[in-house]
């Protein structure tokens, strides 16, 4: 699974303007309306029905949130980066500052899985981060998101 | 050569010396300690620079019996309840069935190998069939990594009580030898359980019987430990001369006065840390003198193939026959079975048959010590590793507290505890009015560069302040927690608890909903907490994964006898595959494989 099958060019937001973790996932969830022609409603709370179960704020100042929508066509990433870090009840306290949000439709099964592993080990990289973090260009962002060599897939 | 006594002193003191700093260097080094100062003693010894010529096997035997009888009363003394509750099944037949069936396979290896004959191979087997978890902690702990709870418990546990057993085996074997006697089954198990039961039992009442007079007694504060160490070693000798396991009786003694109220325990506790410190310097530096390496070298083909049959086929046996009905998964048992060390106790057992002269005694001496030396090297070495690539290291989101203890004179149920706040510590996170202490714990002073603040006025805590409170013992745990350094945990190290955190309350429909597996309409509702608890059907402690279709639940945090938060692993069987192909064998594998491989199956590998 390759981060460009799940993430397209205009899927990048170089630096998100939010103040609280509501915020931004209404904002992102507009963004993902655009992109998948769904309503973005029922993005958002998916997405907040998901944070519920417990923060994908994962550490580090990453959050992936995700999850299921009936109607979409196939599995849709985006991704954000903050220029002001927030509070997002990540598990080790700290804010985020960059997230990649990933919807799959009902049936996605294994690819889903195998999407958001793929998305987890990518952030879980410190140099991979520190690396987006360091730029504001969404092109740049899209590049190092999509480039880097899948070292882990199976 | 020690004409003088001054001079046994001086050597002595030196060794000692020696030892605590090359353990220091060593421990930066990631080189398993005991393995250093055996060394030491080696290096020492006569056929090293240090040309000391030690040979006195009885002195060894006394040095080494009292020794070990101190590390097994603080191991006894510092094994909490529940960590004897938690592995109490499981290690008990690791000690018994355990000792038996690594005796037995190593006993027919050696008989069918080298043609030994079958008294003499038991009397191997039993010698290197006792475990020492000393340096499986050390090093553990010096990694600051935590192991799984359950796992940690039964290898400490097991290493506690499974020496009585080997000691039975090998002094059975040498009375047989002696005698020239096959001794009656029933003659045989008629000893084995007067061993254990008066071994048990005298353990029992000495140890109630100290927590009485301790209590009892107004002894001067420093006569405390000294008190301790003179009945251990009373319990030890004594009951070795009625026949009972004088080492099961002072561990038991041990554990009944580490878990009941009594005065003096920190004091007791801290002299007994140095003591047992001691005691294994002492032991492993004296055992690494009494070797002479050019000896040993005609018997190291026969010692390593014992030490290969031990480790690869002995102890994984032993390991699957006693765990498997305690539902212990693979890779728990992978861990217990490579992580069987060797300590000081087979060098020490086989002293005997060179004390008794029995025929050919120096063999089994080298024998064990070239067992030992393997398995410090191989699998001391490696510990670090193993847990890691069978995910049983779970990092710790804390350092180990600086806590100063204080025993609050009389049976109540307080402690006095101080703490340096660490830095980030969570106390830090919270003004100090809003700072949520457990239940009836007390602050009684808040001290900063030596002035005692003013709580009341006190807007938060900083680091390094000095805080002392009054607390119920079994709270120190949580207050552990609050005012400790926090660590920040390795992103990587984190995925051991799998990619997503989950609360225990979320429902089961609802995860299986997100992560993709099946839900019975009726569990839908039920919460993966409870799913979890169910289906695990033990105790659950943090680690424990539990398979749902494609994907693991992994206990993250326990609170209150419930799972608080669980984590998703979404690829369970990638990492340990990946984790097999990074090694270094692998590779080489790969690259030996890919060039023998035929052009078809090359072309076939290419394509995906």
């Amino acid at each position: 699974m390759e981060i460009a099958q799940v993430l397209t060019a205009n899927g990048v937001v170089a630096s998100l303007k939010a103040t609280s973790k509501k915020q931004a996932l209404q904002d992102l969830a507009t963004r993902a309306a655009r992109l998948t022609g769904l309503h973005e409603r029922q993005i958002f709370e998916t997405l907040l029905e998901r944070e519920r179960l417990g923060s994908t704020g994962v550490g580090h100042g990453v959050a992936i949130p995700h999850g299921r929508i009936p109607g979409l066509d196939r599995l849709h990433g985006l991704f954000a980066r903050l220029d002001t870090p927030i509070d997002f009840d990540a598990i080790d306290n700290l804010p985020v500052d960059l997230i990649f949000v990933l919807l799959a439709p009902e049936t996605a099964g294994a690819d889903h899985l195998k999407a958001l592993a793929r998305v987890s080990r990518l952030l879980r990289d410190k140099s991979m981060c520190e690396k987006l973090r360091g730029t504001d260009n969404p092109d740049a962002l899209y590049a190092l998101l999509t480039e880097a060599p899948a070292t882990n897939a199976a | 050569m020690f004409g003088d006594p001054t001079q046994i002193l001086f050597v002595g003191g030196v060794l000692i010396l020696i030892s605590i700093f090359a353990g220091l260097i060593s421990s930066r080094a990631g080189a398993p300690l005991l393995l250093v100062f055996l060394v030491i003693g080696m290096v020492m010894g006569e056929d090293g620079p240090g040309g000391i010529s030690f040979a006195n096997y009885e002195a060894a035997y006394l040095i080494g019996s009292a020794a070990l009888a101190i590390v097994l009363f603080d191991g006894g003394m510092r094994t909490h309840m529940d960590t004897l509750k938690l592995a109490a099944g499981p290690s008990l037949s690791l000690a018994t069935v355990g000792v038996v069936v690594t005796t037995a396979v190593v006993a027919a290896a050696t008989h069918w190998l080298t043609g030994t004959g079958w008294i003499q191979s038991v009397l191997i087997g039993s010698t290197v069939a006792s475990t020492d978890a000393a340096a499986v902690f050390f090093l553990l702990n010096a990694r600051g990594m935590e192991i799984h709870q359950r796992v940690r418990a039964t290898l400490e546990v097991e290493s506690g009580i499974n020496d009585p057993i080997a000691v039975f085996l090998v002094t059975t074997c040498i009375a047989m030898l002696q005698a020239g006697t096959e001794p009656t089954i029933a003659g045989f198990a008629l000893d084995f359980m007067a061993q254990m039961v008066g071994g048990g039992l005298l353990g029992l009442g000495a140890g109630f019987a100290m927590v009485w007079a301790i209590n009892r007694f107004d002894f001067a504060p420093g006569i405390y430990p000294i008190f301790a160490v003179a009945s251990a070693l009373a319990v030890f000798g004594g009951s070795h001369f009625i026949g009972a396991s004088g080492f099961l009786a002072v561990y038991v003694a041990g554990l009944v006065l580490g878990n009941r109220r009594h005065r003096g325990m920190q004091l007791i506790l801290r002299f007994h840390d140095g003591l047992a410190w001691l005691s294994q310097i002492v032991m492993f530096v004296m055992l690494g003198l009494l070797v002479t390496p050019h000896d040993m070298v005609t018997d190291l083909g026969i010692g390593f193939l014992v030490a290969a049959v031990l480790i690869v086929l002995a102890r994984p046996l032993a390991v699957v026959i006693c765990l498997t009905p305690f539902r212990f998964s693979w890779r728990e048992q992978a861990f217990i079975a490579w992580v069987g060390l060797r300590g000081a106790v087979p060098i020490f057992l086989a002293s005997l048959p060179v004390m008794y002269a029995l025929p050919g005694g120096a063999i089994y001496f080298h024998i064990a010590f070239a067992t030992v030396l393997a398995s410090l090297l191989l699998q001391g070495w490696t510990i670090g590793l193993a847990g890691k690539w069978l995910r049983l290291e779970l990092p710790a989101d804390h350092e180990s507290a600086e806590r100063l203890d204080l025993d609050v004179a009389g049976d109540g149920d307080r402690d006095v505890a101080g703490y340096r706040v660490g830095a980030k510590a969570l106390a830090l996170d919270y003004r100090y009015a809003e700072l949520a202490l457990p239940r009836r714990v007390r602050v009684l002073a808040v001290i900063r560069d030596g002035v005692v603040m003013d709580r009341d006025t006190l807007e938060r805590l900083e680091e390094e302040d000095y805080v002392l409170l009054v607390a119920p013992p079994h709270q120190m745990f949580e207050l552990d927690r609050i005012f400790s350094a926090r660590r920040v945990v390795d992103a990587e190290a984190d995925l051991v608890f799998g990619e997503f955190t989950l609360s225990g309350s979320a429902k089961l429909g609802e995860v299986g909903a997100l992560y993709g597996f099946e839900v019975r309409p009726k569990d839908r509702d039920q919460t993966v907490d409870d799913y979890i608890r169910q289906h695990l059907r033990r105790k659950v402690v943090a680690g424990d994964r539990l398979r749902v279709g494609p994907v693991e639940l992994v206990v993250r945090d326990m609170s209150a006898g419930k799972v608080a938060h669980f984590g998703v692993e979404l690829d369970p069987d990638e990492p340990w595959r990946v984790r097999l192909r990074r090694l270094p064998v692998a590779r080489l594998a790969h690259r030996v494989l890919g060039l023998v491989r035929p052009r078809a199956l090359k072309r076939r590998t290419a394509d995906d």
